[in-house]
């Protein structure tokens, strides 16, 4: 951290206007991956990130990219290039996808390109990382929640492995992507479009850096860091002091205590020194399963804990960042693994739980801050389907995004209905009913809303979601790791829980199988998937939440008036309104 | 003689074409009913002829008129009481749309409500799948029951959207009928007609929006043709409509989406004629007006569509999912307000001062600075000649406002802040442009802006360095771009068919039968157009990818491909080439898989106009001199040009501005403008 005080006053206009440059670079990159990428998780879904750092690996901006995905990690990946390859040359590009070097979790490949001026020195590293639908799993699934370890998740791992020199790739590593990757041909256009996308944020920063100078983008990135700490040290200052801890539990998978999996944060908010702190290390040990946290996932996920709770919306980037502090351990479930443990699910499910407790921890702090637990990931109704479309005799394997996760009640508003998963923030796009029975042999009979499954409150969560589908003229595979069965999304404040997840599959003969929270099944025929999604906690009492709201809510049935009266105390006439009378009857009888 | 009318939020542009002769008149858009405003700019507009609203109305043949009302109808929530039905399962389609969000760390921002409420959402029973089979059966008592329902709601309009109707309408079909049976009058949409495309989101959105918009419409339509010939129209009338062309009133009566976006429509059309006059076919066209600035293209003499436009911001608004000129429209104007936050960061809009108040300069009340204040502070506009010295502009308070909330607090002298607000905006206004041009597979170097709206001229110099273009037009009728656009457009309708069929199983029978149905209804719209219409042609085109992507592309085709020996590689050919335009990429090794098949018909009904106006010279001082700052030269003595006293070919070389009454041109230092002889300046950077 800099002298503060010494600073001189921030150039407000050169600064706004290098800025929106930086940020035209990755809206651009992110532009042309969703317009050419092959797989449906990329360009339906969304299922991807564009990041930009510095030569120091410090992130400048990451406009429009999950936060999961880049927050705390362009920047040790970026790290991991730098010091496995010290003799950087322009045209080089580098595959990486190493949970253990930086990277989110073995499905996501991250291309880096480093950006060199005209006198050759490395000035940026442009980053592109995309889900693939498939990266050589020993099953066909990108979310092995079972896994032992990264060999019995079996993908394919690559430390920053140089992938393109002198702007041609190293057709060596394509062959052995080709021979692995199901459905090789999606892979190779995925490759094609993420690598493109890199390629075209180098040309863009080349441009700006011979047009305005390259050591006025160095200069400006140092100069927009100290701005955005200063906005950073400003908000904090607006938040109480004060330490809590809260604890998350995710659902338990074989091997895994019982109970579930706890994530615990402890949070400390100082603001005279304008610093929040956020402790994981008073956690278990690392687990025999898929969803340890990598160590860019464990720091992302309790950032976006931090981000998603304070009081003004903040860009997260290594000037903001300097005034959030995260403690992890090694070896530890919400820390930092050591190979070989498996971290396949690392985006979404144990990830969110890191949120969930960071935000629940500041919502204690400060009545004003934080959120409730949104909903957990990642239910059937976005699982990975997999096997033989009897239209054409293709092989298919893709993960369907038709629903996931209702998001939380904040001290301001009502949970986000698509929010997917926390670390997602609502971003993914969801799948077209058409478009998915168009691709694969699936009908989707149902999609809707439940009503009276939301987490009650002052602000409610969102409700969740009833999917239900089935294969079209053959059997085929689902796999699947979700969260939210046993461990509802909690309220807080005074907020309620949601309900939980559920999930089955029915015969057409009425024949139900229950399915478990993390599974890779055979879907016969003549049965139907059902995923019910979880809903999102609510924050505050429900009894203090805005009549009008509540009858509103029971004239667009999201929930019942039965629940309206005995939850949030409030009587809706049979027209919809609110019966003012009865309800502060209601109310003032507690 | 033709008249062009828009009716925009504040002032209703009249463009008359008599006799080869142009003018424009503008009145001010009246409330509730527009279309005393329309008769008060025909009546300037006569007055200015010596002639009489009547006589002018006798003499049109043509009118032409586009109108902000069903978009206004849409963002106030002033349509219809409209119910959508339903495939059974699937009651949420508005409610769930298709995910997506911003601000990922802003929870503060509520989640949209659905176009139409749960409560007005019924479920009708039956389903159709992908491949066209019944899967679960109508059920006729139950859609029934729901009508009773949606009468007893009070339901003026009803959205029909089915899964799969588009490759199966029998149940749409059954709906319909039961509809005409139960519920006659009340007016409906059916998905699989409106709006034949993939993704039940975009289709069902259409849907109610277009539904919701036929009372009102109607209503509107049957109003304007009435009240104008009863005060003496004996013409046609023609509306513009979002896809840049026109169709007769009661065509949109029937279909009302059409007027969505019909104002931003006709400015590519507009754009792509007067760059053709200096040799461009390809351009990028920017509207630049009080509170939005529009960008739209033209690539290959061709206007770009897209399905992806959004009423009100993305992924919170309402996408119409309906194929319409691609026009990328930020919150950027010459009433954006210029402030500096805490930290100390300067900030140009999105908030605007719009019209009401309007910039501070205006005197009309507004008290925070904007792009225009900016403009009058660096001497870019003449505060004694705005809109033709009609207003008198308060350059002393546009100083102190500006000084007061942007000079100050970054501690800049006055000059430097107001080229600091023009600077930003123009930043902004270059992303807006790079947002398209990335999507439409143009690269901006190189190309010519075509610079149309009151405030183009402010910066577009600017924004051609940046974007590294060489060439700038601004034409004489810039500032009624939309209304000028329409008087060169054509009566178009578009057919389309979805129909899967990848290429390796190419049936040439199926496809021509096709083309055939499209060629077919392209035909009967022709026949409906007239004896008089002329020029008739059908572009044909399929929308195609590789096997698993996602997102189609349109591929230009022609009829003679399908009797073709090697249809087969000439459609793959064609689709590569289309792929590598727009993407910097192709497949070769793989196929093409054909979604839908498209025939857009065109047919004149009235040439071309030529869209210059007529010179008004020697109306004052031909040219002036004051002061105006650059960034490059700071405070500087150079000349105000009057736009109709420059003589044809006349050189104006920069620092210097080129006025007229609507608008104010800057010629940056280094930059060169000419004034053709057609009469349009055409700016060499």
């Amino acid at each position: 951290m800099t002298d503060l005080s010494s600073r001189a006053r921030p150039d407000g206009v050169r600064l706004a206007i290098t800025q929106k440059r930086f940020e035209g670079v990755t809206r651009k990159m992110a532009n042309t991956l969703l317009r050419t990428a092959r797989s449906g998780v990329i360009n339906t879904a969304r299922d991807f990130s564009c990041a930009l750092v510095t030569a120091d690996c410090e992130l400048l901006t990451a406009a429009d990219s999950y936060p999961i995905h880049v927050i705390g990690g362009a920047d040790l990946m970026a790290r991991a290039m730098l010091d496995m390859h010290p003799d950087l040359k322009p045209g080089d590009a580098f595959l990486h996808n190493s949970p253990y070097h930086g990277n989110s979790h073995a499905a996501d490949h991250t291309i880096l390109v480093p950006v060199f001026d005209d006198d050759g020195r490395h000035r940026f590293t442009v980053l592109a990382k995309a889900h693939q639908a498939d990266c050589g799993n020993s099953l066909p699934t990108t979310y092995m929640g079972n896994a032992r370890d990264v060999y019995e998740e079996g993908a394919l791992i690559f430390p920053a492995v140089k992938v393109q020199t002198g702007y041609k790739d190293v057709q060596d590593i394509i062959n052995m992507c080709l021979m692995r990757i199901r459905v090789p041909n999606q892979w190779r256009g995925d490759y094609l479009a993420t690598v493109g996308a890199a390629r075209i944020g180098e040309q863009e920063i080349v441009r700006m850096g011979r047009e305005l100078g390259w050591d006025a983008l160095s200069q400006h990135a140092l100069d927009w860091f100290d701005l955005c700490e200063q906005q950073m040290i400003d908000c904090i200052r607006t938040i109480k002091a004060g330490r809590a801890r809260a604890t998350s539990m995710h659902d338990p998978l074989p091997r895994t205590p019982p109970e579930g999996i706890p994530a615990t944060a402890d949070v400390t908010v100082d603001p005279r020194a304008a610093i929040i702190t956020v402790d994981m290390t008073d956690n278990i040990d690392c687990l025999p399963v898929g969803v340890n946290l990598s160590h860019a996932c464990a720091r992302t996920a309790a950032l976006v804990g931090v981000f998603n709770s304070l009081p003004t919306p903040m860009q997260p980037n290594a000037g903001s960042l300097r005034r959030i502090v995260v403690h992890l351990r090694e070896n530890c479930v919400v820390g930092i693994p050591r190979h070989p443990t498996s971290t396949s699910v690392a985006t979404t499910n144990l990830g969110d739980r890191v949120t969930n407790a960071v935000q629940c921890a500041l919502a204690a702090i400060d009545p004003t801050i934080g959120m409730a637990e949104g909903g957990a990931a990642i239910p059937p109704s976005a699982g990975v389907i997999s096997g033989v479309d009897p239209r054409n005799g293709h092989a298919f394997v893709n993960e369907v995004i038709l629903a996931g996760a209702g998001g939380a009640g904040t001290p301001t508003q009502d949970g986000w209905l698509s929010l997917f998963s926390m670390g997602n923030a609502g971003m993914p796009f969801y799948d077209s009913v058409e478009v998915d029975e168009m691709l694969h042999p699936m009908m989707i009979a149902t999609r809707r809303l439940v009503p009276d499954g939301e987490g009650a409150g002052m602000h409610r969560g969102a409700p969740g979601i009833l999917t239900e589908y089935r294969p079209v003229d053959c059997d085929f595979e689902l796999g699947f790791c979700s969260d939210g069965t046993v461990n509802a999304a909690k309220g807080t404040r005074g907020g309620h829980d949601a309900k939980p997840a559920r999930q089955w599959l029915v015969a057409d003969d009425g024949a139900i199988t229950p399915l478990g929270t993390s599974e890779q099944v055979l879907v016969r025929r003549d049965q139907t998937v059902v995923s019910y999604s979880t809903a999102g906690g609510g924050y505050g009492d429900p009894a203090t939440r805005d009549p009008e709201r509540v009858a509103g809510d029971v004239r667009e049935k999201w929930i019942t008036a039965g629940r309206a009266r005995d939850v949030y105390k409030v009587a809706v006439t049979p027209a919809g309104a609110v019966d003012w009378a009865e309800t502060n009857r209601l109310r003032a009888a507690g | 003689m033709r008249l062009s009318i828009d009716v925009g939020g504040t002032f209703t542009d009249l463009v008359m074409d008599r006799n080869g002769v142009l003018s424009m008149h503008k009145a001010t858009t009246t409330y509730p009913d527009p279309v005393d405003g329309i008769l008060d700019a025909v009546a300037v507009a006569a007055g200015e002829m010596g002639t009489s609203v009547a006589a002018l109305l006798a003499e049109t043949d043509l009118l032409f008129h586009s109108t902000t009302r069903a978009i206004n109808a849409v963002v106030t929530g002033r349509t219809a009481r409209t119910a959508l039905l339903v495939s059974k399962g699937h009651p949420d389609i508005l409610v769930i749309r298709e995910g997506g969000r911003t601000d990922p760390f802003n929870y503060q921002i509520p989640y949209p409500a659905p176009y139409i409420p749960r409560s007005l959402t019924y479920e009708v029973p039956g389903r159709i799948w992908a491949d066209g089979r019944e899967m679960a059966p109508f059920e006729e008592a139950e859609v029934v029951a729901h009508i009773a329902a949606m009468k007893a709601a009070g339901v003026e309009a009803v959205a029909v959207s089915l899964i799969w109707s588009i490759v199966n309408p029998a149940h749409e079909q059954a709906v319909a009928r039961l509809l005409d049976a139960h519920m006659p009058g009340v007016p409906y949409t059916l998905a699989h007609q409106l709006n034949p495309t993939v993704r039940e989101y975009r289709r069902t959105s259409s849907t109610a929006i277009d539904a919701s918009l036929k009372p009102i419409m109607q209503g509107y339509m049957h109003t304007l043709k009435t009240r104008l010939t009863d005060a003496g129209l004996k013409g046609r009338i023609f509306a513009v409509t979002s896809q840049g062309g026109l169709v007769d009133v009661d065509d949109l009566a029937e279909r009302p989406i059409l007027a969505l976006n019909s104002g931003p429509s006709m400015a590519p059309v507009a754009g792509r004629y007067f760059a053709a006059e200096e040799g461009w076919s390809a351009a990028i066209v920017t509207d630049a007006g009080g509170t939005t600035y529009d960008v739209s293209l033209v690539k290959d003499g061709v206007i770009p569509w897209t399905r992806d436009t959004w009423l009100g911001p993305i992924y919170r608004g309402h996408l119409t999912g309906f194929p319409s000129v691609d026009v990328k429209s930020i919150g950027a104007g010459g009433g954006s307000i210029a402030r500096v936050d805490a930290s100390g960061l300067l900030h140009v809009g999105p908030e605007s001062a719009g019209s009401t108040p309007g910039p501070v300069c205006y005197g009309r009340g507004g008290v925070k600075p904007t792009v225009t204040d900016a403009a009058v502070v660096l001497g870019y506009i003449d505060p004694a000649f705005f809109l033709g010295g009609r207003m008198e502009l308060a350059i002393d308070a546009a100083r102190a406002a500006l000084s007061r909330d942007v000079a100050e607090p970054l501690g800049l002298s006055l000059a430097d802040a107001a080229l600091a607000v023009i600077d930003l905006a123009t930043e902004q206004m270059v992303n807006a442009i790079e947002d398209i041009t990335v999507k439409q597979g143009i690269d901006p170097t190189g190309t010519v802006i075509v610079g149309g709206g009151g405030a183009a001229g402010i910066n577009t110099v600017l924004i051609a360095r940046r974007l590294r273009c060489d060439t700038v037009i601004v034409p004489d009728v810039c500032a009624a771009l939309s209304a000028a656009g329409a008087m060169m457009s054509e009566l178009t309708r578009d057919f389309a068919l979805t129909a899967f069929m990848p290429t390796r199983a190419f049936d040439r029978a199926r496809a021509k039968a096709i083309l055939a149905e499209l060629a077919e209804k392209a035909e009967a719209f022709f026949a409906a157009a007239g004896p008089e219409a002329f020029d008739k042609r059908i572009d044909l085109s399929i929308e195609g990818r590789y096997p698993s992507q996602v997102w189609e592309i349109e591929v230009p085709i022609a009829a003679a491909d399908l009797d073709a020996p090697d249809v087969v590689a000439r459609l793959v050919a064609a689709f590569h080439a289309r792929h590598q335009d727009l993407f910097s990429f192709r497949d070769d090794g793989d196929d093409v898989e054909i979604m839908t098949w498209r025939a857009v018909a065109r047919c004149r009904v009235a040439e071309e106009s030529r869209a210059h106006l007529a010179p008004r010279p020697g109306h004052g001082p031909g040219v002036t001199r004051r002061t105006m700052t650059f960034r490059e030269t700071g405070p500087v003595d150079a000349h105000a040009h009057r736009w109709d006293d420059l003589a044809p070919g006349e050189a104006v070389a920069g620092p210097a501005v080129i006025e007229s009454s609507f608008t104010s041109v800057v010629i940056n230092p280094g930059a060169t403008a000419v004034r053709t002889p057609s009469g349009q300046l055409v700016i060499s950077l």
